[in-house]
């Protein structure tokens, strides 16, 4: 059986399910497989013998170990992105049981907590996939660029204390500075779509996650120095004027960003901004 | 900065809609709701007067049932509006072009969507997808309702019935209906893509209202959004029932019986049917079925029968 988790009971579904969960149970853990960018793409599934607080990433590596699928063919290791193994890089993201989330912090308990459940795991399916459940984030940091996601100095020489920051204001950004450009509010995404070429990614759907940082650095007191610059990639194509108020970004976030909040403050920017031009010029 | 990357806005956009994005996008949202969606509001006024029209009369209704006070407002309020409201044509064609210019804008931006619902089945996610379905619908059912009712496409209504001002309820009726007494079974089915049509129109215009305050950033906070979501789904709900009061208006009485209303208070009115200088537009005006009994012999030229 394939538990589904939502964003909103999965706190209590994963407290009863970890209750009921007996150690060195089997469960299967069916993967879709691709040997390459653009190769055809395929099911396996593996057997995997539970242990203890075990997460994804820890029964890919039991698999890893043994790649045996359950018809007793041998194959090859599967291949994933990891690194921080603490939901902060972002770089384990892939789609477990239909949803988008960090496999580091999915426990098996949670999700399988019965001899013989099911778990899938896909690689996102909005980036190129690389092998197997790795994928080429590259789009997600391109669109960063575009609406200059940093505080411009260079740091060359020494330009003395930077301006003041409110405490109210360091409490908006804060949170906004959790993003860890992992990916997930781009995956459900309706708006943010497949674009193989690469000439179409500054006129295509530029993502919530840049939305809300050129939101997060312009409300920086050293940062909104790019304001106007950012502002005005965000109303061109691909801005925030392609978002569809789907608002599914902001439900899948693991850091629980305020996405929706972030593409609404864009959306007055732009409007101010739009009047500002079309009457000073 | 500037060679740190290579990444610079579209600087050079291509084509009409990547030049003028901004303005388009934005004039998308607006006419959505002027003056489309303030005409829906006073549309659905008039036309649910149908149901509500007796007491709308006041002290004229006293001796009115409540079809006849119904038909008699609605005839009333038309009759205004088409005889009163200076450059009524002008301000159609401003409604024409204005939905026109949303619906291939709409469809447009919507295709750029992938639907995933299946997968996210969040309420927003739904709402977003329903938008955009009931956009469609809406465009069918308007083309369709203007087109039959107000262009005079009489081929397309089934029993070709043309809509006129001083039969205004009859001949709405009988175009849903199919003729001037019973149901037909044609008329059975525009009276249900009616109610498809309608409601998908009332679900786009409230659901729109909501997006456009974020879409502009009037709402930003989350409470802010809730609460302006709140609002337009009331005001949704309440221009549903509006819109559900017309077509059960224009249902639940025959063509042939709202004719007689309306042939009645054409006859208080000393026109005898007619206005000056319309008497051509009375021609098609003439309901599709003679009346069978005209005490009065104020009838105008039969027309269909």
């Amino acid at each position: 059986m394939i538990q589904t988790l939502t964003s909103t009971s999965s706190a209590a579904l994963a407290a009863s399910n970890r209750r009921i969960a007996k150690q060195g149970r089997t469960v299967q853990v069916s993967i879709k497989r691709c040997d390459g960018p653009n190769k055809p793409s395929r099911w396996e599934t593996f057997k995997v013998t539970t242990e203890r607080g075990m997460n994804v990433i820890s029964a890919l590596m039991q698999i890893a170990a043994n790649p045996t699928t359950i018809d007793g063919k041998q194959t090859t290791p599967p291949v994933w992105d990891s690194g921080c193994l603490e939901e902060v890089c972002g770089s384990c993201t892939m789609v477990i049981n239909g949803k988008v989330r960090q496999s580091c912090s999915c426990l098996l308990d949670d999700y399988v907590p019965n001899e013989g459940d099911t778990l899938t795991l896909e690689p996102m399916s909005k980036f190129p996939v690389i092998r197997d459940l790795w994928v080429d984030r590259e789009r997600l940091f391109h669109n960063l660029k575009r609406v200059k996601a940093w505080v411009p100095i260079d740091g060359t020489y020494s330009l003395g204390a930077g301006p003041r920051e409110t405490p109210a204001k360091q409490e908006t950004r804060y949170k906004l500075s959790e993003c860890m450009s992992c990916g997930c509010c781009l995956e459900a995404c309706p708006q943010f779509n497949v674009e193989e070429d690469k000439a179409q990614w500054d006129t295509s759907f530029i993502g919530a996650h840049a939305i809300s940082q050129a939101r997060l650095f312009n409300e920086h007191e050293t940062g909104k120095q790019l304001k106007d610059e950012r502002i005005d990639v965000l109303m061109g194509p691909g801005g925030v004027n392609d978002c569809g108020n789907a608002q599914n970004c902001v439900k899948v976030c693991p850091k629980h960003i305020p996405l929706t909040e972030s593409i609404a403050a864009i959306g007055r920017a732009v409007t101010i901004r739009s009047f500002v031009k079309f009457f000073k010029g | 900065m500037s060679d740190t990357t290579k990444a610079k806005p579209a600087s050079t956009p291509q084509g009409f809609f990547d030049k003028h994005y901004h303005v388009l996008r934005r004039l998308h949202s607006l006419t959505g709701i002027v003056p489309i969606g303030v005409f829906l509001i006073a549309h659905l006024t008039t036309n649910s007067s149908l149901l509500w029209g007796k007491w709308g009369l006041r002290h004229e209704g006293h001796d009115e049932t409540i079809v006849s006070g119904g038909v008699h407002y609605f005839w009333k309020e038309v009759q205004w509006i088409n005889n009163q409201i200076p450059h009524l044509l002008l301000i159609e064609i401003g409604l024409w072009l204005a939905i026109a210019f949303h619906s291939v804008l709409g469809v447009y931006y919507a295709r750029s969507g992938k639907s995933n619902t299946a997968r996210y089945a969040y309420q927003g996610n739904w709402r977003y997808r329903m938008q955009r379905l009931s956009g469609y619908v809406a465009l069918l059912y308007i083309f369709y309702h203007i087109a039959t009712l107000r262009w005079g496409w009489s081929f397309l209504v089934p029993g070709g019935a043309k809509w006129s001002a001083d039969f205004a309820a009859s001949t709405l009726a009988a175009a849903l209906r199919g003729s001037n007494e019973g149901f037909t079974a044609m008329g059975i089915a525009v009276s249900l893509f009616y109610f498809v049509g309608i409601t998908a129109s009332v679900y786009h215009f409230a659901n729109g209202l909501w997006t456009a305050a974020i879409t502009w950033g009037l709402t930003i906070s989350q409470q802010a959004q809730q609460r302006w979501g709140f609002a337009s789904f009331a005001l949704g709900v309440g221009l549903m029932g509006m819109a559900w009061a017309s077509l059960a208006g224009a249902l639940l009485t025959k063509p042939s019986e709202m004719q007689r209303i309306e042939l009645q208070l054409l006859q208080e009115k000393g026109k005898g049917g007619a206005m000056p200088g319309e008497g051509a537009a009375l021609v098609d005006a003439t309901p599709l079925v003679n009346v069978p009994s005209d005490p009065e012999g104020t009838q105008p030229a039969a027309g269909g029968s």
